[in-house]
């Protein structure tokens, strides 16, 4: 088979036939793309020059310079210091990607987790459950979010308490309040030698590793099943709690506090933040719920039976039978509902919590103008995510096409 | 658009066709085909002329079906040159689309149109390709229908027929282009054992009208009874070929000999 | 709990008739200790969550009052529907003058007739009424919606639709009678056997251009007031934006999909630029860049109002979203359906339009309404960008004097109304998907 590319492009003999320019496929191949790429120039060409005259016509100005331009506002809420009249554009892009990312991560955890146990639910053998999980997932994938969103902001975030009534969800411990400026959590402020309790949590973490291969191995070897959960856990706990206790827990609590009319102290969340989060997680937990549930019916029953006549108890039979097969049905949409709780956080909007869009499409926009750059602006933030999330995919994709080969 | 044109063109081939090689239908000189680094055709010499019945066997992946398959261009060879009907297939649409309608193919999975009856099956080609009316059309169709002798399924869907009955529907399909050219891709290997008699004695039938066949199959029956000639390809090679009482009882290669002591 | 796949166990005695109710009951809710605790918890919070919502929404409520004062005055605890109730109109027709409100009800009078006979099995050619009912119903609507003036284009494509319900209607009439298509029907009618004969269809077209005659110059002299857009809203306008968007996006999305899949380098790239710029940004900003963006693009003293760039918006990504749905459609139909398209001489256009597509189109229908719902979902979106959908029109209940400050029924309203098209849509597309997974089938 050692032969060269030349030959295998070259023609032996030539065909009997004229060249028929019309009728070539090659040349149709590219006069249609030629064609495309033409009618695409074009409109291309119509858009930019029309762009071009109207900015000149308004007398509006192009180019990125603004970014370093202070903006005269702020946000309230940002995860890095900023202040009004200072800040310039660039920094409240930061600061909207940073909100965007910050609470559609949140929200991601807490759909994915909700969205199994709501999956598992419907699953269940109790037809009561299963039905409840089932009307859970109705009502709200049936349901535009938006107006969750804000039925969740006028109708429960908006009936909060006043400061001085703060509903209090540590029971009496007056940590975590609640009220109608936020919701406000103790934080933590480390202390010299926490960095020790670090050191110990990873050495901890290896540790289990390690436990955990050996245990394998061992029962590869004597096929005595070692049992892992228990110890791992025990390890986990017991070796950075004792390291945590020996260096004089070098960790304190910021605790809010109600200073007059307000609390200081502890960490902030505002009430748009809490609605979003738990808008989005509920409404995408329905979807991920679904998921789950049409990943693990999609394992053919016959598995079951197959992993039954093994002996294998229910338990086994689901981590090692059933949940291995599920997964790459569950993963895919999974990552692609994570994509869209990242674009579905922009309904920020709707009740002012600042996200990129809020901030940058909307305040900045009608501050600054500069729509092009603006708008293009956002739009990339949220394609370089959306790449990064399909890249994400790719890698799943192709570790699970290794494993089934 | 271009099918008015590549009609009339091929009107016009006809006849040249007829003055210069009337008996060469096919014709493989050096052909040669890769997928990527793997070389399927090596060196494929073959001349079929008009009313032969060839027969190609060999062990799976051998190339047999991708040598039958650039008769007609679904696969593009890369170097050599095929001759069909005295039109060299190249890139040349115009004579792609003319060999199409003057070459029939028969596959495995017999590939009828699911959503359409078995009478719209056998219009298709001949009225939008043919440009026949769909009355004309209809009355063929019900011809070959008879031919293969279920004329009372015209108004069925592929899918409620037994896969006898859609192979059978599929060699109509074909011949209601009128063809002058039959190739048939494993068309047995999907059947079970009981149709498959079916749908041999139907292509035996054809055969006996006198049509090109190129036949991929397995069934060495078939082939001693109707083969004009038997071809077995290993590893992309015309191994050996020869009339089918040689074939059968003197085979000249280890490879042949291996070959028919696993299948017979 | 034990987690799914209900294996029944074959039991020894064969189940009792008698008590099929209570065994019933015993063996999906109380089969063992952990799921009798578990169905006891789940009765308590249905109940508490059920009764909380009745009591708020049906018995505590208030249905007939002026203002909200009024509604707090007969109940505090319940659910003032009076105001929902007192902007039913808006809702549903935004600010459409209230005597015009039979031009909304008639165009979509014209739809449904239009759409029926896409389900009524006996009728042929689907494919051209859905065809039609995409291309010229919305000129029709459009007419009868905007009002106006008349040019000349518009008169023709005005009289195009109604000579196409007309004929459309009579079709499924005869469809469903004698199984034919209307052209059948009046060619055996004027006494030719063959369907395809010329002359009969001479006659049918002769026909049909009388009847275009006819109707042309009926409607020259039908105008109806001009009713700008601004006064389009609520459920009204959801549905054109939605309606347009998935009308438009089908088409376009056909052909993003198959520029997609195709072997020319140029066009793949063009396709899925398009497809994944649109997908991977969140539809707010789409609309954001419609209405600050598409001014600048337009030629100067070219004025796009805002109805329309929300719509072309609107259009832009669903047909994005439509491109992958027609792709998943495309990827189910087989290669070898393509090769024997070709083994017996079809083109490409041929094979796509009358093997692969209709194949394809069957498939995506489930997905088809899901994009739909998706889109409804969707469109409340416009409400940011200051149009009056629904959610425009139920949000400004709460700024209405005498209801200042009603918001949360109209929102659990406008849930509501979305729950049930969304999930009568989602239902429906469960059910063709069973039904299309089982046709043709012995």
């Amino acid at each position: 088979m050692a032969v060269s590319d030349n030959s295998k492009k070259s023609e032996q003999i030539k065909p009997k036939e004229q060249f028929d320019f019309f009728h070539d496929e090659r040349v149709r191949s590219v006069l249609y793309q030629l064609l495309t790429a033409a009618a695409v120039a074009l409109v291309a060409w119509f858009l930019i020059s029309n762009t071009s005259k109207n900015l000149e016509a308004r007398g509006m100005h192009t180019g990125f310079s603004f970014l370093n331009v202070a903006a005269g506002f702020d946000s309230y809420f940002k995860l890095i210091p900023n202040e009004a009249g200072v800040g310039t554009y660039g920094r409240i892009f930061v600061i909207g990607a940073l909100n965007t990312l910050y609470v559609s991560l949140l929200a991601i955890v807490a759909s994915t987790i909700l969205g199994f146990f709501i999956g598992i639910l419907r699953l269940s053998s109790n037809w009561l459950v299963s039905k409840v999980a089932l009307a859970y997932v109705e009502i709200f994938r049936n349901t535009p979010l938006l107006i969750q969103i804000v039925f969740w902001y006028i109708s429960v975030f908006s009936l909060l308490p006043r400061v001085r009534n703060s509903i209090d969800l540590s029971g009496g411990l007056e940590l975590v309040l609640l009220n109608n400026r936020g919701l406000y959590l103790p934080w933590p402020v480390p202390g010299d030698s926490l960095w020790l309790t670090g050191i110990a949590l990873i050495v901890a973490i290896i540790a289990v590793c390690v436990f955990r291969r050996w245990a394998k191995a061992s029962q590869d070897k004597t096929g005595q099943i070692v049992p892992t959960i228990i110890p791992s856990c025990l390890l986990l706990i017991v070796l950075p709690g004792a390291v945590y206790l020996l260096t004089g827990m070098p960790l304190e609590w910021d605790v809010p506090k109600l200073a007059g009319l307000n609390f200081s102290g502890g960490a902030t969340l505002p009430p748009s933040f809490v609605t979003l989060l738990v808008a989005l997680s509920a409404y995408h937990a329905s979807y991920t719920a679904e998921m789950v549930r049409a990943g693990i019916l999609s394992v053919n029953s016959g598995q079951y039976d197959a992993a039954r006549s093994l002996g294998l108890k229910q338990g086994r039979l689901m981590s090692l039978v059933i949940i291995p097969q599920a997964m790459p049905a569950i993963v895919p949409p999974l990552i692609s509902n994570w994509m869209s709780t990242i674009k579905n956080s922009s309904l920020a909007i709707a009740i002012g919590y600042p996200d990129l869009v809020s901030l940058f499409m909307q305040t900045s926009l009608n501050q600054a103008g500069y729509a092009i750059e603006l708008v293009s602006m956002t739009m990339a933030f949220y394609m370089f995510v959306s790449l990064i999330i399909s890249g994400l995919l790719n890698i799943y994709n192709k570790r699970i096409q290794l494993v089934e080969r | 658009m271009t099918e008015t044109k590549t009609q009339e063109a091929g009107k016009t081939r006809k006849h040249l066709v007829s003055a210069a090689s009337s008996s060469v239908m096919i014709e493989f000189t050096q052909v040669n085909k890769w997928y990527d680094d793997f070389h399927v055709l090596k060196n494929i010499d073959l001349t079929v002329h008009q009313g032969e019945r060839i027969v190609v066997c060999g062990p799976s992946g051998s190339g047999k079906s991708t040598l039958i398959r650039c008769i007609n261009h679904l696969e593009e060879h890369q170097s050599g040159s095929i001759v069909v009907d005295g039109i060299t297939l190249n890139r040349n649409l115009k004579n792609i689309d003319y060999i199409r309608t003057e070459v029939g193919m028969v596959f495995q999975n017999f590939n009828l149109f699911p959503h359409l009856t078995i009478l719209e099956n056998l219009c298709l080609g001949p009225i939008w390709a043919r440009k026949i009316s769909r009355a004309d059309a209809e009355d063929v169709a019900m011809k070959y229908l008879e031919r293969v002798k279920i004329p009372e399924q015209a108004e069925k869907y592929p899918e409620q027929l037994s896969g006898g009955q859609q192979q059978r529907v599929a060699i109509a399909r074909s011949l209601c282009m009128n063809p002058k050219i039959m190739l048939f891709d494993e068309p047995t290997s999907a059947l079970d054992p009981e149709m498959i008699k079916e749908v041999l004695e139907v292509m035996i039938e054809l055969a006996d009208t006198g049509m090109t066949m190129v036949v991929v199959t397995h069934e060495m029956g078939f082939a001693q009874i109707v083969a004009d000639r038997v071809i077995l390809m290993d590893k992309g090679e015309i191994v050996e070929e020869n009339e089918p009482v040689a074939f059968f009882n003197n085979p000249q290669h280890e490879r042949t000999k291996m070959f028919l002591s696993q299948i017979l | 709990m034990t987690i799914i796949k209900p294996v029944e166990s074959p039991t020894v005695t064969a189940p009792l008739s008698k008590n099929s109710a209570l065994r019933w009951v015993r063996k999906n809710l109380f089969n063992s200790v952990f799921n009798t605790v578990l169905t006891f918890v789940m009765l308590y919070f249905v109940y508490v969550a059920g009764k909380g919502m009745w009591s708020w929404g049906i018995t505590d409520a208030v249905w007939i009052a002026d203002t909200r004062r009024e509604c707090f005055a007969i109940s505090i605890d319940g659910a003032c529907w009076a105001g929902v109730y007192a902007w039913f109109d808006n809702i549903f027709y935004g600010r459409y003058p209230r005597e015009e409100l039979w031009r909304i009800n008639l165009g979509l009078v014209c739809l449904v007739i239009w759409m029926v006979p896409l389900w009524l099995p006996r009728v042929k050619a689907k494919i051209s009424i859905g065809m039609t009912t995409v291309f010229l119903y919305p000129f029709l609507a459009g007419y009868l919606f905007s009002g106006g003036a008349k040019g000349v284009f518009m008169q023709f494509m005005v009289t195009a639709a109604i000579v196409c319900l007309l004929v459309n209607t009579l079709h499924a009439i005869v469809g469903v009678c004698s199984g034919r298509s209307l052209l059948e029907f009046i060619v055996t009618l004027f006494g030719k056997k063959n369907a395809s004969s010329k002359r009969g269809r001479n006659i049918l077209v002769g026909l049909f251009a009388i009847i275009f005659v006819v109707i042309y110059i009926w409607q020259m002299n039908w105008t109806v007031e001009r009713i700008p857009w601004t006064k389009w809203g609520g459920l009204f306008l959801t549905l054109v934006i939605s309606g347009i968007g998935i009308a438009m996006a089908l088409p376009s999305g056909i052909l993003l999909a198959l520029g997609r899949r195709s072997n020319l380098t140029i066009v793949r790239v063009f396709s899925t630029t398009f497809i994944e710029l649109f997908r991977s940004v969140p539809v707010i900003t789409v609309l954001f860049m419609a209405t600050t963006m598409f001014p600048l693009f337009m030629p100067q003293g070219f004025v796009l109002n805002k109805l329309v760039q929300v719509i072309i918006a609107v259009c832009m990504f669903n047909a994005a979203y439509m491109a992958e749905t027609v792709r998943g459609g495309l990827q189910t139909i087989p290669k070898r359906q393509f090769e024997a398209a070709h083994t017996i001489g079809l083109g490409y256009w041929q094979t796509m339009g009358l093997i692969i597509m209709p194949q394809a189109l069957k498939h995506m229908i489930p997905n088809i309404v899901g994009n739909f719902i998706t889109l409804l979902k969707d469109t409340t979106l416009v409400s940011i960008i200051g149009l009056f959908d629904v959610l425009g029109m139920l949000r400004s209940i709460s700024k209405d004097s005498p209801w200042l400050g009603l918001h949360k029924e109209p929102l659990v309203f406008g849930a509501f109304l979305f729950f049930v098209i969304c999930f009568a849509m989602s239902k429906y597309s469960r059910h063709l998907e069973v039904k299309l997974s089982t046709s043709h089938k012995k």
